[in-house]
């Protein structure tokens, strides 16, 4: 029965992963920026549920929502201020401005919280589920049904609310989107903040989980990364897929290679993957 | 007498250094349907682009409802009833007709007016309802157009600005396109069309333009216009 509780490993984190991945995937399809702040958003995150945790007696499960609005106005503020002026050029300038701001705050963050790994302890833990050998965590469990419930909400948003509709608007057609009388850079930077604040929800539940450091971000960036790719970009039913597919590939790795390696292999899929199919899985243009 | 609906003055539009029009003149009266024509590359986009808050005017007014517009702030001229259907009909893919319809009517927040408007939107083209989930980029091109049309529409315009009506289109489409937008114009709604066909434009308007070269070089009612010797062989090849 190894197999199957390593299956239970890997699905008992695909809804996480695809929280994690969710608003990284929203901000490449909509405003064509590879965020490379993304990852140190979900440590961010992540320390703000920990220290609720720890000043505050907040559970961090109840506390992603809070962090997801908590870091939504400082993205608005990063795409209407730092990311705005630059829109228009290559989006390798994109990229290398967010790779500054995620220097400068990961070191940030170091001053602030240092590297040490910093793990919220629930009390009382919350135990396992059984079935016959196999063990499903509650935590991981919980992690992933937020995990879940996140990224449909975000879903919800972007099919069926003016604001989704606008969004994908002006990915499609910014000339047209103004005709409409949407204001377009109103509209990324809404987009933008969507994205930090799915990044602040991925933070808290992986702090539920998951000791967190302020070095662990490009962990995180990787992470989205691939997931992008494995499901394909610009969909949020992609980034669910990439989620749930990467959990299974992690467990099925980390057994076959020893879990220090696993995230190497995820990498040499993605390379491979990029080769074969370079949309990704459900990958098409745009975000829906 | 009353003011017009649009009034625009001495308008000159640049695309950078390069100057596309040079003065443009431009009056359309409250309820009327006005044609402009000309030929390719003439500047009859730009200066729609103008009127519509798309681009900058580099000199001249535009007056709306007896108010001057702020240059170049499109949700403005939106708000107050100006709305443009642009050449390509540049509807939004991956989203359905309805998602188009209702991108329209973004900056209202009368849910029953919009439902209404919908509604009416159907009646004028009942193929839209029947291909409403549809993805709007997978329409024909005259179901297209009237997604643009609808879409134009929903913005509730006072004056609905359409650039090239007919592009592409079987006569047959272009006449329901023209009686549709007859009964729009009849319902209150002001009209102003470029079109290539030039038969068709002065038949289906009351007054026109002719564009040349970045300039309006002549106007007047169409049956005038049609009368002209020099439009006859320039634009209707008689
Ligand atoms: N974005 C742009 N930048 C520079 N020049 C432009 C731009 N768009 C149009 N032009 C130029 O402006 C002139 C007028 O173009 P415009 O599209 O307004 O003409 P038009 O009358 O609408 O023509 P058509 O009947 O072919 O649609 C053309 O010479 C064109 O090359
Ligand atoms: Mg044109």
């Amino acid at each position: 029965m190894l197999w199957l509780q390593v299956l239970v490993n890997g699905l008992a984190l695909g809804g996480l992963y695809a929280c994690i991945a969710a608003g990284f995937s929203l901000v490449w399809g909509v405003l064509n920026i590879i965020n490379i702040l993304h990852g140190s958003l979900i440590v961010l995150g992540g320390y703000l549920a920990f220290f609720a945790h720890l000043q505050l007696g907040i559970s961090p499960f109840l506390f992603a929502p809070i962090a997801g609005m908590l870091l939504f106005l400082p993205g608005f503020a990063i795409q209407r201020v730092i990311i705005s002026p630059v829109m228009a050029r290559p989006v390798l300038m994109t990229l290398v401005l967010t790779f500054g701001l995620t220097l400068f705050l990961d070191n940030l963050m170091l001053v602030a919280f240092t590297a040490d790994y910093r793990k919220i302890n629930l009390q009382p833990p919350l135990g396992v589920l059984e079935f016959g050998d196999v063990v499903l965590p509650l935590d991981r469990l919980y992690a992933t049904g937020i995990g879940l419930v996140s990224v449909g909400a975000l879903w919800l948003v972007l099919r069926s609310t003016q604001l989704g509709r606008a969004i994908v608007a002006v990915r499609m057609d910014r000339d047209a989107a103004s005709l409409m009388g949407i204001n377009v850079r109103l509209t990324h930077a809404i987009a933008f903040g969507l994205g930090t604040a799915m990044a602040g929800v991925a933070g808290a539940l992986l702090a539920a989980i998951f000791p967190i450091s302020s070095l662990s971000s490009s962990g995180y960036l990787g992470k989205a990364f691939v997931i992008c790719v494995l499901g394909g970009l610009g969909s949020v039913p992609g980034v669910v897929l990439g989620g749930f597919a990467l959990g299974v590939i992690e467990s099925y790795g980390a057994l076959a290679v020893g879990p220090e390696n696993a995230l190497t292999m995820s990498f040499l899929l993605l390379i491979a993957l990029l080769a074969l199919r370079p949309t990704g899985l459900l990958g098409r243009k745009g975000f829906t | 007498m009353t003011q017009p609906l649009l009034q625009v003055n001495d308008l000159a539009v640049r695309y950078g250094d390069v100057q596309v029009v040079w003065k443009a003149d431009l009056v359309v009266e409250e309820g009327a349907i006005v044609a402009m024509i000309g030929s390719n590359g003439a500047g009859k986009t730009t200066l729609l682009r103008a009127i519509s808050g798309m681009l900058p005017p580099y000199g001249g007014e535009i007056i709306f409802a007896g108010e001057i517009v702020p240059a170049s702030a499109p949700p403005e001229f939106v708000r107050r009833g100006l709305i443009h259907v642009p050449e390509g009909r540049r509807l939004f893919a991956r989203l359905s007709v309805w998602d188009n319809l209702m991108l329209g009517a973004y900056l209202r927040d009368d849910k029953a007016a919009i439902r209404q408007d919908v509604e009416r939107v159907f009646a004028l083209f009942p193929r839209l309802r029947e291909r409403r989930w549809q993805d709007a980029t997978t329409l024909s091109g005259g179901e297209q157009q009237m997604c643009a049309i609808g879409r134009g529409l929903m913005a509730a315009p006072r004056l609905l600005i359409i650039d090239e009506l007919s592009l592409g289109l079987a006569p047959r489409v272009v006449d329901e396109l023209v009686d549709a937008l007859r009964k729009v114009n009849a319902a209150g709604t002001s009209l102003l069309v470029v079109e290539q066909d030039v038969a068709t434009a002065l038949e289906f308007a009351d007054h026109a333009y002719i564009v040349d070269r970045g300039r309006t070089v002549a106007s007047g009612t169409a049956a005038v216009i049609a009368a002209d010797p020099a439009v006859r062989t320039a634009y209707l090849g008689l």
